[in-house]
């Protein structure tokens, strides 16, 4: 009788160390993944001169300084956010479009040449995308695309239409057919049962899409490094130069311009949580 | 579309690494001439060693730490929606602020980090001057960036699996390393594999964060391929040469691939004709 009710002691204090042990280590992942974020932000907020200072007076002496400093010294700086917003938006628009028909297709016809051409979008996701910037150069060039939102616009399209093909597919998969047939049967057209029976009820797929193409868009460094100039620079391409600037980094102003970057994508992302999950799911195990 | 902007700049760049090209000139027809000197290019070597240990590195820094993650969230979790949310946020930032976020950490002297290794009595990362330790910012950086998109994969499985087959278990009596070992490592298996070779490659393509950080310096000893390639081409101009570097990049990574493209290939052609 004593023998088990201290066998179940011991298995009960081994079970509150478990715990304890556990929600250490969950504690250690938040201070991983989160705290440099947070670092940054609120190390944005402090004065100009105490942007390393990791005092506890933070919230006495917080202030929009840095930010009013980034309006005066770089004013441009909004100018190339309106510029990522313009282009992300684009992007994400014209990609959904693309992906929500090209994955019906793909969900409803069947055929060895739409087969190879799915295998084909899978191998083209394999590609570096420095080494497509090499001919894309010239091309740019000759068609005075270089320095223009547009270029940007279409290669982060051509760069997520094949990821986002292939969410699309798998979401309207979950799609009876029936629904298309009796839409056919009531006497709709074939636009007509996309835009009223298939886009509305594949709205999840269309939210995990615009997710990836989004933070992609909005925060491409590459493309943007090697399109763009002087007009069409977006944000982060003004944050690398802040960065590497010569009479050396402004870390109060540098904190500011990266916190209004950050700040959208990741309330973004955060409220779209759920979809990213299931997208990336559909994108790569499932497929 | 597809077709248009990936297919055929494809093909054009293997034309292009069989000639001598540069601006203003028309491409003369080189032969392998461009392949010899790349291979030759001792920093050529440099660069390609540098990206086997960072890309190792991270795939499998990166894996490791996910794995545990996500063991660690398939048990019960206060505030779960809260606590992924705060898993998920570095996949939102742009590499430029994961930049910016690190280097101001590791800011020599003054960066919070460096302060807090330095209290403890730990040797800071000594990055802006010593090559290795600048690649092992890059791993550090990478892996902390893309840790979420090998967290979720590896999560999702992990809650796919039957909660029956546990119960099953514990009533035949098997240890809890048991049942990792014989329920969850077998039936994680696709994921896991699926994970690895996304990331690795994802992780060779890694630019934005080594030319940001070093700038491939000092000397050309912490330079990746991608950043090789980017100065063959946009810094000396010579689009042969990084031409034929990116055929040698696009080769590798087919090859990182292949296990991937052969399970696609089997599940849509054969499995479909069936």
């Amino acid at each position: 009788m004593r023998r088990a009710s201290s066998s179940l002691v011991h298995r009960h204090t081994r079970r509150v160390l478990v715990n304890v042990l556990r929600m250490l280590a969950l504690a250690l992942v938040l201070v991983w993944s989160a705290f440099p974020i947070l670092l940054m932000v609120t190390a944005s907020l402090r004065p100009p001169r105490d942007v390393f200072s990791t005092s506890w007076d933070f919230f006495a002496k917080a202030g929009l300084q840095n930010y009013a400093n980034l309006w005066k010294r770089w004013p441009d700086f909004f100018h190339n956010l309106g510029n990522s917003l313009v282009i992300a938006l684009g992007a994400t628009a014209l990609t959904l479009a693309v992906s929500f028909l090209a994955g019906y297709v793909y969900s409803r016809r069947q055929g060895r040449l739409l087969t190879a051409s799915a295998f084909f979008m899978i191998l083209v996701r394999l590609l570096p995308p420095i080494v497509i910037t090499l001919p894309l150069f010239p091309a740019i060039n000759w068609l005075h695309l270089n320095d223009t939102r547009t270029v940007l616009v279409l290669l982060y399209c051509a760069f997520f239409v094949s990821l986002g093909t292939w969410i699309m597919k798998a979401f309207i998969d979950q799609l009876p057919r029936e629904l298309d047939e009796a839409s056919a049967i009531d006497g709709a057209s074939l636009a007509q049962t996309l835009r009223l029976v298939i886009l509305p009820l594949s709205h999840a797929g269309l939210i995990a899409t615009s997710v990836f193409i989004m933070v992609f868009a909005w925060n491409d460094f590459l493309f943007a490094f090697i399109f763009t100039a002087v007009d069409a620079k977006t944000a982060p391409l003004v944050i690398s130069e802040m960065v590497g600037a010569i009479d050396g980094v402004d870390w109060g102003i540098l904190f500011a311009a990266a916190t209004l970057q950050l700040v959208p994508i990741l309330v973004f992302v955060l409220l779209a949580q759920k979809y990213l999950i299931a997208g990336l799911t559909a994108g790569t195990v499932k497929s | 579309m597809l077709v248009l902007v990936l297919f055929l700049p494809a093909l054009y760049v293997f034309w292009l690494s069989l000639t001598r090209s540069t601006y203003g000139k028309s491409p003369v027809w080189a032969g392998l001439a461009n392949y010899a000197t790349v291979l030759s290019d001792p920093y050529f070597w440099t660069a390609t060693l540098n990206t086997a240990i960072v890309v190792n590195a991270i795939v499998f820094g990166e894996f490791t730490l996910a794995l545990a993650i996500a063991m660690l969230f398939a048990g019960w979790i206060p505030w779960r929606r809260l606590m992924l949310a705060l898993v998920l946020a570095p996949y939102a930032i742009s590499e430029v602020v994961a930049v910016v976020v690190w280097k101001f950490m590791m800011e020599p002297y003054v960066g919070p980090v460096t302060l807090a290794l330095k209290a403890v009595g730990l040797a800071p990362l000594d990055w802006a001057v010593e090559p290795s330790h600048g690649l092992a910012m890059v791993i550090l950086l990478s892996v902390w960036h893309h840790l979420p998109f090998t967290f979720i994969i590896l999560y999702t499985a992990l809650l796919g699996i039957p909660k029956d087959l546990y119960e099953a278990a514990q009533v035949d009596g098997a240890s809890s390393w048991a049942r990792f070992r014989d329920i969850t490592l077998p039936l994680l298996v696709p994921a896991m594999l699926v994970a690895v070779v996304f990331r690795y490659i994802f992780a060779f393509r890694i630019f934005s964060e080594v030319w940001l950080l070093t700038g491939g310096g000092p000397a050309r000893s912490t330079e990746v391929l991608a950043v090789y390639l980017y100065r063959q081409a946009f810094r000396y101009a010579d689009f042969g040469a990084a031409a034929a570097t990116g055929w040698l990049m696009l080769i590798a990574s087919l090859l990182m691939g292949a296990w991937y493209i052969h399970q696609m290939y089997k599940r849509m052609f054969v499995d479909a004709a069936r």
